[in-house]
């Protein structure tokens, strides 16, 4: 094992500097294919990284923006709320999974609770773009029904991956928190409004 | 006899440093390299220092001053690190789940091109440590003149460079008992000189 972890060490600290750029990038699409399509597998737990959190992060909290008239608060603290609230969870959701006695790093379970978001996020974008049209029940149902399921997406790709890593009787103790964090985040999505 | 040791020594003194100082140029090898792991982390202090001046937005300022400190972070920890001066960190999970850091260091080999130079080394290392001490002097500041909307990217600027500094930190050192190894043979060699020291005056 140590051998080999010398090889590969070797190998990458000699590689162009373009290898590194679309070793990175290629890992990071990955890890979004394997969101948008939940299977049983390591990847998103084995070789996690935190760029696909950050951009989907970032993308939330600039939707989120309500656009005021005066440029004073021109919607700093609900930018920083959105961040606040996405990696504060985030870590709760980490700690209380290690406290139940879960054999997951910390920084696998914040890989997977970020990357978990991007239905979410799609969620968001179609919001913006159905409240582009006239306000009324239609459009409000249309929206409750999407962000329903992104809802319900999120929770079955997350529970996939972090489920495995509880001991059995602390399955729903691990997972409720989940189901909360992403229930605070549909709830900002469905609420939103744009004036 | 003192006298024809220290000419002795002297000589061999000359003849080490004439053979040492060949690999060891002064010239910046990687003048792109040196170039971006300044420029990064230089323009996001100065966006923050700055952004009341530039922009009326906060947002603007402070999703510039995160993706300044994101390109940051990942151009040291993968692409200045090993080109300026041979150092690497990285976390590996192994099968079992358990999560190891490993720290790794160019070995000192007979090749001329892999050599550090001390050019870039004192570029990487200065760079390197400057930043975060600023970025802990501003997390004081904002906290102390309550600009709190600011903590989020100061604290965000103080655990990215801070993560960097300690992983090239432990990679220069080696592992946790390299550095206790080290610490007791500089104090023993210390004492050592003040009390072969003593022993000459006295």
């Amino acid at each position: 094992m140590r051998s080999h972890i010398r090889e590969f060490d070797s190998s990458t600290l000699n590689e162009s500097v373009q290898n590194t750029i679309m070793r990175d990038l290629k890992a990071v699409g990955k890890k979004f294919m394997h969101v948008l399509y939940p299977r049983k597998s390591n990847t998103l737990l084995r070789d996690w990284d935190l760029w696909g959190p950050l951009i989907l992060c970032v993308t939330l909290a600039l939707m989120l923006q309500r656009s005021s008239i005066d440029s004073e608060k021109d919607g700093g603290p609900q930018f920083a709320e959105v961040f606040v609230i996405v990696w504060f969870g985030a870590v709760t959701i980490t700690l209380n999974s290690k406290l139940l006695g879960g054999n997951i790093s910390f920084f696998q379970s914040l890989c997977v609770l970020g990357y978990c978001i991007l239905p979410l996020t799609v969620a968001m974008l179609v919001c913006r773009l159905v409240l582009l049209a006239e306000p009324g029940p239609i459009n409000f149902m249309v929206r409750l029904f999407v962000v329903i399921v992104m809802f319900a997406w999120s929770i079955v790709a997350s529970t996939a991956f972090l489920a495995d890593s509880q001991p059995p009787n602390r399955k729903a103790l691990a997972i409720y928190p989940v189901f909360l964090f992403y229930f605070v985040i549909s709830w900002m999505i469905l609420t939103f409004t744009p004036q | 006899m003192d006298s024809n040791d220290d000419t002795e020594d002297v000589s061999l003194f000359d003849a080490e440093e004439e053979t040492t100082n060949r690999p060891k140029k002064s010239k910046i090898r990687h003048p792109v390299a040196s170039f971006f792991h300044l420029f990064f982390r230089v323009s996001a202090i100065v966006v923050y220092l700055l952004c009341e001046l530039f922009s009326s937005s906060f947002i603007a300022c402070m999703v510039t001053i995160i993706l300044l400190l994101s390109c940051d972070f990942w151009a040291v920890k993968n692409v200045t690190g090993r080109l300026m001066v041979g150092l690497r960190w990285w976390n590996h999970i192994d099968e079992d789940g358990k999560s190891h850091w490993v720290f790794e260091s160019r070995k000192a080999s007979a090749q001329e091109s892999k050599t550090v130079s001390e050019a870039e080394s004192r570029i990487f290392w200065l760079g390197l440590i400057a930043c975060p001490v600023l970025w802990v002097i501003f997390a004081f500041s904002a906290l102390f003149s309550f600009r709190v909307k600011w903590l989020a990217v100061v604290i965000m600027g103080v655990v990215l460079q801070g993560a960097n500094l300690y992983g090239y930190i432990r990679c220069k050192v080696g592992s946790r008992k390299n550095l206790t190894n080290m610490a007791t043979s500089y104090l023993g060699k210390q004492f050592l000189k003040q009390n072969t020291g003593d022993e000459q005056t006295s």
